[in-house]
């Protein structure tokens, strides 16, 4: 594809007048304006033709942004029995926290009814981060509470496993506890979480990669 | 045209009247200069009081200062080939005053009139003609291979000088108040010691140089310090660049601290006591100065400014240098392609890119171009116009192709205000290739369509909260056009244009949800970007 765009592009540049000349050199001292125009929709088809892309080589499904952008870890049975969680890592170290598929809490029936950042010394929805040095995030360790799912029949509690700054919360899980159901992986993620490069490492060591996440749960 | 005239110490009155008799030793004197130089000399000395003369004399006053202060023009004393001991002898001769000792610096001046300083090796340099040290500066100008179609001179002396000078006046105007010659001669302003010497090196250099002074981006300054000035705020907040003769290295800021502040108020005497006479003294705040100014060359272009539009066809380019670990990202950068090309044809030190705002490595900026300022410090030459699209057309001709530049031209200072001028407030215009979960109907395309000055929030993404500020960021999509792509029902091409700092990205896959809203949630599916494309940046004044 790239080879494509190195063709079109000595075109735009060097023959993008000479060329519409060319094709009017009788009318040109006529119509200057026209020349003018004409020379524009050039340009701009030949911008068209680097846009268009070429489709035989596009993935048909193409990796998501999650996939592309960020590592995936998993914590099973973390703290309890069926309390798995994921830990998607960007390379800029910001890690973003949730329930995996497997979770317990999905399995219920009614499915989740509620989530609540209330949990422990404070309500973590109630934070507020300022500034790029995060200033007033609170420092947890990866066994701190962040919030509780509840189900019809019971309640989950969702921790950090990673140690770390806390920097934001999913608040929109208050209103719309149904997400966690659509796109835990996504839109229903719990919070983000930024741990020193010191801390990641220790807990790296204990989480899994993805593929070893479904062995583990025997996933196809 | 070298100065000719080296005249030997004069002892006699006699000898006088032969200067007079010497050739015309330059014609490219002001348009004053009608009568013979070392007459116009003689006639200004013997119409001084000589009283006056034998008095400044006596306290340490060099010959030039007593000229200027006692009103003389400047054309009629700083011709070239007065040489220092030439001016001292006629005036000793003239007034009947003998000077005992050595030569001493100026009490007034330091020693800068006199054309002695210290230079930057600490050697002292007594030069005894204006022309000399024109000669240096040519060879300085010569030496860092400038060329130069004109130049400007500038002259920073210490503050001290200026205070003895108010200083001694203020005594002179006490001393002799009664006299006739004061009205004439004190009570206007006394020419400078900077304008002194600028119009004594003037003439000369542009001989040397070949070109006349004017305003200029050229630079020729000589900067005067002394340790004896007291830390006056206002000497040591004039914040000289300096700049080592000859470094290769560019522009080094060495602050010098050796201009300190040794404030010894008690030995400043004042022109109040009175002398056995019954008339008040003449003091100078030194009697006996012992060390002339340290004087640094300094020669430079002002910065010189380019300013056009680049395109990156490459995903693979960085706007600006970006190493990480010593590990290059991307292979190779805007800044660097531009600049590298540039840089040689002006023979500057060193180049700064600015750009109005910036686009992500793997996105590509196509279409009319994102405006850019390249400023180049301390250019040697100053290549024509056509030199400069000449330029432009090399760099749009790379073999590698991965940048474009267009109307690529010269601007003055105003560039910076111009690029600057509403980046906040400008759109810019995209086209994305997106994917979406479910097939694209017709539908889609057409309730997007409809979609103007939408306006979304959104949270710092996740890609660079680790760097920003935690905050919700309103902005506003203008309007949105999709293209179907012919074979492809999931695959499309979203055009769009939007409010400077909208994050497109986060725009079309949503950010974990944390735009509000997103072209997953507008069209109820899950959305992904696979490539960007920035097709217009629209900025008028570019």
């Amino acid at each position: 594809m790239s080879d494509v765009m190195v063709d079109h592009t000595q075109k735009l540049e060097e023959t993008a007048v000479p060329n519409n000349l060319e094709q009017q050199d009788k009318q040109d001292e006529e119509q200057p304006q026209q020349s003018v125009q004409e020379n524009a929709e050039y340009e701009d088809e030949e911008l068209h033709k680097l846009l268009v892309p070429d489709i035989t080589q596009l993935p048909l499904i193409p990796p998501s942004a999650v996939e592309f952008n960020f590592a995936s870890y998993f914590a099973p049975d973390f703290m309890k029995p069926g309390n798995d969680q994921y830990v998607y890592r960007h390379a800029n170290g910001l890690c973003v926290v949730g329930l995996a598929s497997t979770h317990l809490a999905f399995n219920d029936k009614g499915g989740i009814t509620a989530v609540d950042f209330n949990v422990g010394k404070s309500d973590r929805s109630g934070m507020k981060v300022t500034g790029k040095r995060k200033k007033n995030a609170q420092h947890f360790e990866s066994n701190t509470a962040l919030c509780k799912v509840c189900t019809n029949g019971d309640s989950y509690i969702v921790r950090c496993c990673v140690k770390g700054s806390l920097l934001e919360v999913n608040e929109r899980l208050i209103k719309q506890p149904e997400l966690l159901h659509s796109s835990a992986d996504r839109e229903g993620y719990i919070a983000i979480i930024m741990p020193k490069p010191a801390d990641w490492l220790k807990v790296k060591a204990s989480l899994l990669s993805l593929e070893d996440f479904k062995k583990l749960r025997a996933l196809c | 045209m070298s100065n000719e005239v080296e005249s030997a110490q004069v002892s006699d009155a006699m000898e006088v009247a032969q200067l007079s008799s010497l050739a015309a030793v330059d014609s490219h004197a002001g348009s004053c200069e009608a009568e013979m130089p070392s007459r116009l000399l003689n006639d200004a000395v013997r119409s001084l009081p000589y009283h006056v003369v034998k008095d400044l004399l006596s306290i340490g006053v060099c010959s030039r200062c007593v000229l200027r202060i006692l009103g003389t023009e400047d054309h009629i004393y700083c011709h070239s080939s007065f040489s220092q001991s030439m001016l001292c002898s006629v005036l000793e001769e003239v007034t009947g005053f003998k000077s005992e000792g050595d030569f001493q610096f100026c009490s007034v001046c330091l020693g800068v009139l006199q054309l002695s300083y210290r230079d930057d090796k600490e050697t002292l340099v007594k030069m005894e003609s204006p022309n000399d040290m024109a000669l240096v500066i040519a060879e300085l100008v010569k030496k860092e291979g400038h060329q130069i179609d004109g130049f400007s001179l500038e002259v920073s002396i210490p503050q001290f000088i200026l205070e003895n000078e108010s200083s001694l006046l203020s005594g002179m105007k006490k001393r002799y108040e009664s006299e006739p010659w004061l009205q004439e001669r004190l009570l206007s302003k006394c020419v400078s010691v900077k304008d002194v010497l600028k119009f004594a090196i003037t003439k000369p250099l542009e001989t040397l140089l070949n070109t006349k002074a004017s305003a200029s981006s050229f630079r020729i300054r000589l900067a005067y310090t002394h340790k004896m000035a007291f830390g006056n705020s206002v000497e040591r907040n004039q914040g000289f660049k300096r700049r080592k003769i000859g470094t290769e290295n560019g522009l080094q800021n060495v602050n010098d601290e050796s201009v300190v502040a040794n404030k010894d108020c008690s030995d400043y005497p004042t022109n109040e006591t009175i002398a056995v006479t019954g008339r008040s003294s003449l003091k100078v705040p030194i009697d006996k100065v012992s060390e002339p100014c340290h004087l640094v060359y300094l020669c430079y272009r002002t910065h010189i400014y380019l300013c056009g539009r680049y395109l990156k066809y490459s995903r693979n380019v960085s706007q600006t240098r970006w190493i990480i670990d010593e590990e290059r990202m991307g292979e190779a950068s805007v800044e660097e392609i531009i600049g590298s090309n540039i840089l040689p044809m002006y023979r500057g030190d060193n180049y700064k890119f600015h750009a109005a705002g910036r686009e992500d490595i793997d996105v590509r900026m196509l279409g009319s171009g994102r405006p850019f300022l390249l400023e180049i410090q301390n250019a040697r030459q100053v290549p024509s116009e056509e030199t400069v699209k000449e330029i432009e057309s090399k760099i749009n001709g790379l073999e590698n192709k991965l940048v474009g530049v267009k109307n690529l031209q010269v601007v003055g200072s105003q560039g910076w205000t111009l690029m600057r001028e509403g980046e906040a407030e400008k759109q810019k215009q995209y086209c994305a290739l997106v994917w979406i979960s479910r097939p694209l109907e017709d539908e889609d395309v057409c309730s997007i369509s409809l979609l103007n000055d939408m306006q979304i929030l959104q949270k710092t993404p996740i890609r660079v909260l680790h760097r920003r500020s935690p905050l919700e960021r309103k902005k506003i999509i203008h309007w949105m056009k999709i293209e179907r792509i012919a074979e492809s029902s999931q695959y499309f091409l979203l055009h769009l244009c939007t409010q400077a700092g909208t994050y497109i990205k986060e725009f079309v896959h949503g950010d974990f949800g944390r735009t509000q809203p997103s072209i997953g949630s507008i069209l109820g599916c899950r959305a992904e970007i696979l490539q960007l494309d920035v097709t217009d940046v629209k900025m008028d004044s570019f």
